[in-house]
């Protein structure tokens, strides 16, 4: 019995594309919790700039979850790079409101005219089934790298 | 907001993930998928679990949306549906589309206090 063949792995999120600022006025909206508020959308609570610190952003609820996801900064350099994990969610749930222990990273990068910004939000485990995907098209192994090609594709706009 | 998540086809995605969250279950559709065609006979023989069981596992496995069935005479055989993953595919690419609006609105936000 093959057991080896389904495993869990580990996907990624990448988002990465040019913005006509320099790196400190990102840096700006990706550490200020008040300016955090107005694009992400959601204001942290405890929110500091440094590393080790714990903060907690607040969004829809779902079953037991209450809706907090906890956060520590993880790596805070400024205008280079701002690390912190995203966990949240309750055994309780399946789909949204599951269990996420993720990190999200963001790391600029100065470019001409301005500045390259990719984020990379890691960490979500799905199941996986080679022997199942093999021969099916739109499967598991076509989607992942349309993911990626999708974000190569926004790289430059 | 993680809305966006919600809004996609839960009651599928949950009836996969939890589906899937089980071991013994996984190994149950595993042991299907990698196999053309199978019965209960022989999923018990394999799996190590009672042939009551294996049936309990099938049936969520079928509800998920996960195997078919074929009867055939006194016979049902089993077979993998790999299009029920599909959810889960749906589940990432929506936090997918999150970061993708958020970057969004962080180039309207830059344009504002960074003219």
């Amino acid at each position: 019995m093959n057991t080896a063949a389904l495993q869990t792995r580990a996907q990624e999120i990448v988002v990465d594309e040019a913005f006509p600022h320099a790196p400190e006025a990102i840096w700006r909206t990706l550490t200020s919790g008040e300016l955090m508020g107005r694009w992400l959308g959601m204001e942290p609570s405890g929110f500091e700039p440094v590393a080790g610190n714990r903060f907690t952003y607040r969004t829809t609820s779902a079953g037991e979850w209450d809706g907090t996801i906890q956060c520590e900064a993880l790596d805070v350099i400024p205008n280079e790079r701002f690390a912190y994990s995203w966990k949240g969610g309750h055994e309780g749930n399946a789909g949204y409101g599951a269990p996420l222990d993720t990190v999200v990273t963001f790391t600029l990068e100065k470019v001409e005219g301005g500045t390259r910004l990719r984020l990379v939000h890691s960490g979500f485990v799905l199941p996986r089934n080679d022997t199942a995907y093999r021969n099916m098209s739109g499967g598991w192994n076509k989607v992942v790298p349309r993911i990626g090609a999708m974000t190569g594709e926004h790289a430059s706009s | 907001m993680l809305i966006h998540a919600a809004m996609i086809q839960t009651s599928s995605i949950d009836e996969v993930m939890r589906a899937l969250a089980d071991p013994t279950r996984r190994a149950v559709f595993e042991r299907i998928a990698s196999s053309d065609e199978i019965n209960v006979a022989e999923l018990t023989r394999t799996s190590g679990v009672t042939q009551g069981a294996v049936s309990q596992h099938l049936k969520s496995l079928k509800r998920a949306g996960l195997v078919v069935e074929r009867p055939q005479g006194r016979n049902v055989f089993y077979r993998a549906k790999p299009e029920g993953l599909a959810p889960l595919f749906d589940w990432l690419s929506h936090y997918d589309a999150f970061w993708r609006e958020r970057f969004a609105n962080l180039r309207t936000l830059l344009k504002e206090i960074d003219p």
